[in-house]
């Protein structure tokens, strides 16, 4: 049984090996990268959407807390999505410059954005919502990326 | 309760670290200027006035102005918790940081008393404020990590580092004062680049090279253990240099072995980070870890030459320090500019890649590692020391222009104001 704390670690650790690996195919050439750069930009899509439509709602039903720490990760979600589709664009325009310019970018974002949740959220998520753990990982394992 | 680090609103402001980031290589020109200035010969002993003035004006005026800078940004995201009144104390703490350097350089070069004492004051208010707020606020942390860990222990070091400091520019108003000057400096600067700046460098570099460069973590063990290992042979070389100096040398290879072993484990990581891109942060890392192993050596080789290789030792250390921070400079000024102008709401900004010519942070590298490299050679071979401070003064003219660029790119954002896109805060 893993913590919601570890669950979603592992997850942002599995998102940063697919980022890697598609630099490393857009290093070679942006053509070959469109399929790596989709399997990134889709566990990212999926990690984001187990925050917001199962994690989040759970902690923020539990604490109360709607404007709180949980409103700020929604921001930061929407500055990524912005850059991650600005890359699909690049790709596209076969811009190699603009696309690692984005990717260093997002990086940067994507890492302290990850360190704020894995150092401060999913501990207090792990504290408040310790008897429901299960279930909530369960359901974000289980979740339909829309 | 934790939020504080979580939203934009209490994030410092961009000036706070843009400030000290900005004057930071001016300082550096001002050390190349004086050593220009200065005669070879002279610099030869570690304790001549010019030796003591150039080595500030590096020490205070560029390194502990990154720190300063990097920790007021670095707090809310790698340890959750925010500055009291971090405008106003950064602000003014700053203020009298620049002056205090400037009177120092000042008061030293001219033997004036009065700029002297003014000096004192500044640094004592100056440091003590920055210091003392950023302890308060860690205190809050509840969730400690290594990084929080080599954040807090490399402040202690700073403050015993400014008492000392404090002390020693008081000798120069004082000759009573001036019998404890030798020993107390010994301890000031080891006390000051491996306690205040290697100890913080050795913390932050745990989280942020694993992070940036998806590269394997340090062992826990290692993580949880070197800067408690580090600290206690910082005291007992202390201790030993002071009361048991036939054994200081235990305490140095100490202290040695685990700045080495840093520094193998940490290129280590970076050869077998994940993600391969290469740029000009992570050629900076590299040639910090080599400087790092070489001023290793060197000091302890220097051990049996009666440090003769004193001044060789701390341009390796010197370099160390310094790469590790321009080349975290490159990264992290081009993000806090694009970070503050997409929170802004602004879509269509420059990309970090966009916002310093890649050409010219080359250019700059080069010459700054030239200018060390000719510093080390200057010392046993004195007749191109100028040139050598020419290319050093040339290449954090190169900085400024770099870091500046960044910041107007940041201005002109601002006030053109394109496209402000809500879909942001969708």
């Amino acid at each position: 049984m893993s913590s919601i704390k570890e669950y979603l670690s592992q997850d942002h650790t599995r998102c940063d090996e697919l980022f890697a690996k598609m630099e490393d195919s857009a290093n070679k050439s942006l053509d070959n990268a469109k399929e790596s750069y989709e399997e990134f930009a889709k566990a990212t899509e999926r990690h984001f959407q187990m925050e917001e439509r199962v994690m989040f709602l759970e902690f923020e039903a539990k604490t109360g807390m709607t404007e709180g720490p949980t409103a700020m990760m929604r921001h930061e979600h929407a500055q990524m999505r912005g850059l991650i589709k600005q890359m699909g664009e690049a790709i596209e325009a076969q811009n190699k410059d603009k696309f690692f310019g984005l990717s260093e970018t997002l990086m940067i974002l994507m890492q302290q954005h990850n360190m704020k949740e894995e150092q401060m959220l999913y501990t207090m998520a792990q504290q408040h919502l310790s008897a429901e753990a299960p279930r909530v990982v369960d359901m974000m394992e289980a979740m339909i990326v829309e | 309760m934790q939020f504080n680090g979580l939203s934009l609103e209490q994030a410092p402001p961009i000036s706070a670290p843009l400030r000290f980031y900005l004057t930071a290589p001016l300082f550096a020109i001002l050390a190349g200027v004086l050593l220009l200035l200065s005669d070879a010969s002279v610099l030869q002993s570690r304790y001549s006035i010019d030796s003591i003035v150039i080595t500030h004006a590096i020490t205070i005026g560029f390194m502990s102005f990154v720190m300063l800078g990097s920790l007021t940004q670095m707090l809310p995201v790698l340890a959750g918790v925010k500055m009291y009144r971090v405008e106003l104390i950064t602000k003014t703490s700053h203020l009298a940081l620049v002056f205090g350097t400037l009177f120092m350089i000042m008061g030293l070069k001219f033997e004036m008393p009065l700029l002297n004492t003014l000096a004192i004051i500044l640094f004592a208010s100056g440091f003590f404020a920055m210091i003392i707020v950023i302890l308060m606020a860690i205190k809050k942390v509840k969730n400690f990590t290594p990084t929080v860990t080599g954040m807090s222990v490399s402040l202690i070091f700073a403050l015993f580092s400014v008492l000392m400091g404090v002390f020693l520019l008081f000798s120069y108003i004082d000759a009573d004062a001036e019998i404890y000057r030798n020993i107390v400096a010994n301890t000031h600067s080891v006390w000051a680049i491996f306690g205040f700046a290697g100890v913080l460098i050795v913390g932050v570099t745990f989280q942020v090279l694993p992070m940036f460069y998806v590269a394997p973590k340090f062992k826990d063990f290692y993580q949880k253990r070197v800067i408690l290992f580090i600290s206690l042979s910082l005291v007992l070389w202390m201790i030993t240099s002071l009361f048991y100096e036939a054994y200081s040398v235990v305490a140095k290879l100490w202290l040695v072995l685990f700045f080495a072993s840093f520094a193998a484990i940490f290129l280590q990581k970076i050869k077998n980070r994940k993600r391969k891109v290469s740029d000009i942060t992570l050629l900076y890392y590299k040639t910090s870890s080599i400087f790092l192993a070489f001023g290793s050596l060197f000091w302890i080789v220097d051990e049996y030459y009666f440090s003769e290789h004193i001044v060789v030792t701390s341009i390796f250390i010197g370099g160390f320090i310094l790469s590790i921070m321009i080349g975290m400079l490159y990264k992290i000024v081009p993000f806090l500019i694009w970070f503050h102008l997409n929170g802004m709401g602004y879509m269509s900004i420059p990309t970090m890649n966009e916002m310093i010519d890649k050409k010219w942070a080359l250019i700059q590298f080069a010459l700054f590692v030239a200018s060390l490299m000719g510093f080390v050679l200057s010392y046993y071979i004195d007749a191109y020391l100028s040139l050598f401070a020419l290319a050093f003064i040339i290449s954090m003219v190169i900085l400024q222009y770099n870091i500046i660029t960044a910041v107007l790119i940041y201005k002109r954002v601002k006030k053109t104001k394109p496209d402000f896109d809500m879909s942001a805060f969708a």
